[in-house]
């Protein structure tokens, strides 16, 4: 069935932003802070820009080496979302 | 003996392995080497439209029910449909295919087509094998590690596709005049792109039973008896590597057509559908700047028959106002039954004519309240404003991905 849990809460985020690396690794979320864990995330899996309208968003897919979240970037407000995220089997 | 073309083979076609179900496994590290698929809603009836390979290696086919998938495997992983993740991807390989030639084809979102003619000398001494497996390590690098891609190379586009599908996954083929009978005689004939059921039991009927007999068949015999038209001499070229389908293919019609979620006979759960189902199709119709003149519906039911009606008009139409008027004159003669599926296209295509001058004010302001809503939604996302009659219909059908060509993918991608 779909393991997808939709979250849809506003997070604190450290990203990393390389000035040499390829195109795919430009930015990327280091950890996050969601209720009181500090989850870091260990892969990028795919970075990808949608829109709302006309407000650009950039869609972070990570994963900490369990489970994998969704985050995304408002790029006009500058806010974080945690979007969902899927348990896997450790 | 064949007449096969021993022309140096420069088409180059590229095929995304297993696209939605291998990006989401890009995009989900736990889901990789899991069977998994992708459905564009979530329903007690749904059905898989993209499957892992892990997943087609347990007997999970695409088009099957979640059910069915569910029963051969209770782990199976089902995702909704996510398109500004596909178009990315598809963005990226348009962008790695074009650094090679300019001539470049996509077919659908997942298959596109890299036309070497005239760029020998970029390749500076090096095989389109070389290139290839450069491609394949850049999609790997620049799309993603786990995203796999077949690759062929052949003397047409043909070829090409089979040469894709030789070995897969993570393939790469060629076909041309030193292996292409070798290549038949492994096949079986609707193991050709473009043979189905329906070809495979027409050759048969002429004797031709597997794909070298296909190659070994006279040409007379093709267009005049088994095709019984020019298709049959294409078909004998295509065969032998010469190039018949490099050509676009016009704008025959424009439509929708969705699978009810919940099959039901009561217009009140019927109309708002079709009323959304016609809004998306003059969205098309308006996003590739034509109008109609004829409009027809379809329905099949859930006791397997199907009823269908179609109407020529004197004028075009484009408004999804217009579009669903007329549709609905059709709908409404139906016969009573338990509706699977409705299906609304336009045909008889001209030219818009949206930018002259009308005398008449009404025309005027119908094409001014249609441009205003349009850039109202262009603006801040498909569907902000729709016509009420579609309300119901908007929460139950969602908008899909396009499977067979990419000209809507950008005004999907607005939704």
């Amino acid at each position: 069935m779909d393991p997808t849990i939709q979250i849809n809460e506003i997070v604190d985020v450290v990203p990393i932003f390389r000035g040499r690396a390829s195109e795919i690794n430009v930015c990327t979320p280091w950890k996050m802070k969601y209720g009181i864990h500090e989850i870091v995330f260990t892969k990028l899996g795919m970075r990808h820009p949608t829109a709302k309208g006309k407000r650009m968003i950039h869609v972070f897919d990570v994963s900490d080496g369990v489970n994998d979240y969704r985050l995304e970037l408002d790029a006009e407000r500058l806010i974080w979302t945690l979007v969902s995220m899927v348990e896997g089997s450790s | 003996m064949y007449g096969i073309n021993k022309e140096q083979a420069l088409i180059m076609h590229i095929d995304l392995n297993s696209a939605f179900a291998t990006a989401e496994q890009q995009a989900h590290p736990s889901l990789r080497g899991k069977p998994m698929g992708v459905t564009n809603r979530i329903s007690k009836e749904c059905c898989v439209i993209a499957a892992s390979y892990e997943a087609k290696a347990i007997g999970i086919k695409v088009g099957m029910r979640r059910t069915e998938a569910m029963a051969i495997c209770p782990e199976f992983v089902l995702l909704e449909t996510d398109p500004p993740k596909y178009n990315a991807v598809y963005q990226k390989l348009i962008k790695i295919m074009l650094t090679y030639s300019d001539k470049i084809k996509m077919k659908s979102i997942d298959e596109g087509i890299i036309d070497f003619h005239g760029m020998e000398h970029i390749l500076n001494g090096r095989t389109l094998e070389d290139i290839g497996y450069e491609i394949k390590q850049r999609v790997k690098t620049e799309i993603g590690d786990w995203m796999k891609i077949n690759v062929g190379i052949g003397t047409n586009r043909f070829l090409a596709k089979e040469a894709a599908g030789w070995h897969k996954p993570d393939g790469l083929d060629k076909i041309d005049h030193t292996n292409l009978i070798k290549y038949y005689k492994d096949r079986e004939l609707t193991d050709l792109s473009g043979i189905a059921e329906r070809y495979g039991a027409r050759l048969n009927a002429y004797g031709i039973m597997t794909a070298i007999d296909f190659l070994e068949a006279p040409e007379y015999m093709l267009k005049k008896q088994v095709f019984k038209s020019i298709n049959g001499t294409y078909w004998y070229q295509r065969l032998r590597g010469y190039e018949m389908d490099d050509h676009e293919t016009s704008l025959g019609m424009v439509g929708r057509q969705w699978v009810v979620k919940d099959p039901s006979d009561k217009d009140e759960y019927l109309l708002p559908c079709l009323s959304f189902l016609c809004e998306t199709t003059g969205m098309k119709l308006r996003y590739r700047e034509v109008e109609a003149r004829g409009v027809a519906v379809w329905v099949s039911y859930q006791n397997g028959e199907y009823w269908h009606q179609r109407r020529m008009h004197k004028s075009t139409f484009y408004t999804n106002q217009e579009i669903y008027r007329r549709a609905l004159e059709l709908f409404n003669k139906r016969p009573y039954g338990i509706v699977r599926t409705i299906g609304i296209y336009t045909y008889t295509l001209t030219p818009s004519q949206v930018s002259q001058l009308s005398m008449f004010d009404d025309i005027t302001k119908v094409r001014n309240i249609t441009k205003a809503v349009d850039e109202i939604n262009d603006f801040y996302g498909t569907f902000t404003v729709y016509a009420a009659t579609s309300l119901e219909g908007k929460k139950i059908i969602k908008q899909k991905i396009p499977f067979g060509g990419t000209e809507y993918f950008e005004l999907l991608l607005k939704s």
